[in-house]
């Protein structure tokens, strides 16, 4: 094919767009990261860009060394860990269930679980169930409602689908029943998908705060995200501990509440960002998943 | 008398549930998380045509009726509060519709395997970050002393008085529909590519063989490639037109632009759980849910009747 110069023109028009939006992607967050590893009080001067001008690596000292922060870590990595395992064990379980063809009532289950999608109660009803569950103030409002989405379940089932019945046919053949096809054949087959949904769950539940705004009071149980929003909403203010505790100089010279916030942000968000270039083609895969079959 | 037929027919479905009685014992945790915090809930609805009071519960709250629907119906921050959704909710919905699918198109151009990848990765960040942490960067950007006033100092010269956009309630529109459209265009390009990549190579060749120019390219093969998917998620938006994300416009408020730019889940939140107004929050989220049946509903039909792609 001749390359004319309309071509070229349309190559630099795309080439252009696209570095421009890499860099509006990628600014905020360096601007970030230049700011936590900046001292505060320089950084309040303005004209940071994507470079420290007085590094300092105070900021970070200060978040760590906040018993919160502690804390809110280890939630947000426990509820992610027992989601990843209720929410597979139990979607896993229906998926397979439903893909047996000669089961009896699934057009029935199917349509039962898929109404849920689309008639939401509203938070109060849910508060209130909350309240006579006991899950208000409880560990447990971070796991037990997530267990089953639909469309996670969907992704799932169809994933199981593909998967050649002539396997299923020859070990039938050879005598095994369903539940020994399950563990032997589809379940190690469906690891994969099964990696897709821990991924997916791992963000969200790293991610979300409107659960702890809604129905957490207990400072315990406070998830990292919902840390975060309290410090950069409400001004909860992470430094003050570090100051009453160490009346160390450098503590007050080099850190302000703005730059410890920074701070709490990329460190929040850092696990995600480092993550998922690597694991792209699985959230990739999941989502072009879903879209073809659903 | 029972026919043979009658009789064989029970039986086998007694049969047939014994014979399938793990998959049954599978499906259960699933059945039982859904009755519990999908269904009962539901039920929950009726709140909103009882005075719920906390002390008495929920069987001795006296009944209702259609008042606490009046009372919202009247409160003053009702109506600007459903303005406010409709709003943010199309601009967002129409307004960003069309980049992902520029973006999409533009990574098709492109030649280079290992920039393409570089693009695409680097465009999925914002879908990662949690809409917190980008609020955070937002206030941090646009503060009096950060880069969008360090920037605008540059531009504008003398006497440039640095202030913060995220202030002024004006802006949120803009705040909210930018922010949306920073935090999607990369994720939501994924589908369209994808659909782009279903296209046969050949017709390409054969369309360039007919002289068809690379704009003609895009026009007549690339885009058609898309319609499908592009008309199926435009539905699936209209029947979302009542949910703005909490998360987005609960985060970037503040206590100068709280009132004005409250939207319906907002208030809800408010009403409900912070200000212990049961019934009226139940009221205004039932009526969220049926507008946005009816949406969902209509854009479907609407959507069956320009071209034939619909959900159901």
């Amino acid at each position: 094919m001749k390359r004319k110069a309309s071509d070229y023109i349309m190559d630099t028009i795309v080439y252009a767009a696209l570095i421009i939006l890499c860099v509006l992607c990628l600014y905020p967050y360096l601007n970030q990261i230049a700011i936590s590893l900046n001292e505060g009080m320089d950084s309040a001067k303005g004209g940071i860009t994507i470079f420290p001008r007085k590094f300092t690596l105070e900021n970070y000292r200060t978040l760590l060394s906040d018993a919160s922060y502690g804390k809110a870590f280890v939630i947000t990595v426990l509820r992610a860990i027992l989601n990843m395992i209720l929410s597979n064990v139990v979607m896993f379980g229906a998926a397979y269930a439903l893909t047996r063809k000669r089961l009896r009532g699934r057009k029935v289950f199917t349509t039962y679980l898929v109404i849920p999608m689309y008639l939401h109660a509203g938070i109060i009803p849910i508060y209130i169930l909350y309240r006579y569950l006991g899950l208000i103030n409880n560990f447990w409002v971070y796991v037990l409602p997530f267990s089953f989405a639909f469309y996670s379940m969907v992704i799932i089932r169809s994933f199981i689908q593909d998967i050649p019945e002539s396997l299923e046919e020859s070990a039938l053949l050879d005598g095994a029943n369903e539940m020994t096809i399950l563990f032997k054949i589809i379940l190690p087959l469906s690891l994969p998908v099964l990696a897709t949904m821990c991924l997916w769950i791992l963000v969200g539940q790293w991610n979300d705060w409107t659960t702890t705004l809604y129905y957490i009071t207990d400072r315990n149980l406070f998830t990292l995200q919902y840390l975060m929003m309290r410090i950069i909403k409400q001004g909860d203010q992470l430094r003050q501990q570090a100051l009453l505790e160490s009346m160390d100089v450098d503590t007050q010279i080099k850190t302000t509440s703005e730059s410890v916030k920074a701070a709490m942000i990329i460190a929040t968000s850092l696990p995600i960002v480092m993550v998922y270039p690597f694991l792209q083609r699985y959230f990739v895969h999941g989502v072009t998943l879903g879209a073809v079959k659903g | 008398m029972k026919t043979q037929q009658e009789l064989t027919r029970k039986r086998s479905l007694a049969v047939d549930m014994r014979k399938d009685m793990y998959m049954y014992i599978l499906l259960l945790p699933a059945l039982i998380f859904v009755l519990i915090f999908n269904y009962i809930p539901l039920a929950g609805i009726a709140i909103a045509f009882k005075d719920y009071d906390v002390l008495k519960g929920f069987a001795d709250s006296p009944w209702m009726g259609l008042e606490n629907f009046r009372t919202i119906f009247t409160m003053p921050n009702f109506v600007n509060a459903v303005k406010n959704t409709l709003i943010y909710s199309s601009v967002s919905l129409f307004g960003q519709f069309p980049f992902p699918i520029l973006l999409a198109i533009f990574i098709n151009e492109v030649r280079s395997t290992g920039f393409k990848k570089t693009v695409q990765t680097v465009s999925y960040l914002p879908h990662f970050l949690s809409w917190m942490s980008v609020i955070g960067f937002a206030y941090s950007i646009f503060s009096i002393t950060g880069s969008y006033n360090d920037i605008m100092a540059l531009i504008v010269g003398e006497g440039y008085e640095p202030s913060n956009p995220l202030l002024d309630a004006d802006n949120f529109l803009a705040v909210i529909f930018l922010s949306g459209l920073w935090k999607s265009i990369g994720w939501n390009s994924i589908i369209y590519l994808a659909a782009i990549c279903g296209v046969d190579r050949s017709l390409y060749e054969a369309a360039s063989i007919d002289g068809c120019g690379r704009i003609g390219r895009i026009w007549h093969i690339t885009l058609p490639s898309i319609r499908t998917t592009a008309v199926l998620i435009l539905v699936m938006g209209v029947g979302s037109l009542v949910s703005t994300s909490f998360e987005q416009v609960y985060g970037f408020q503040n206590v100068f632009i709280q009132a004005e730019t409250d939207t319906m889940n907002t208030l809800a939140y408010r009403e409900g759980i912070q200000g212990g107004n049961y019934s009226v929050a139940t009221a205004l989220g039932f009526t969220r849910g049926i507008i946005s049946v009816i949406l969902v509903l209509a854009a479907n039909w609407l959507s069956k009747k320009i071209s034939d792609v619909s959900i159901w």
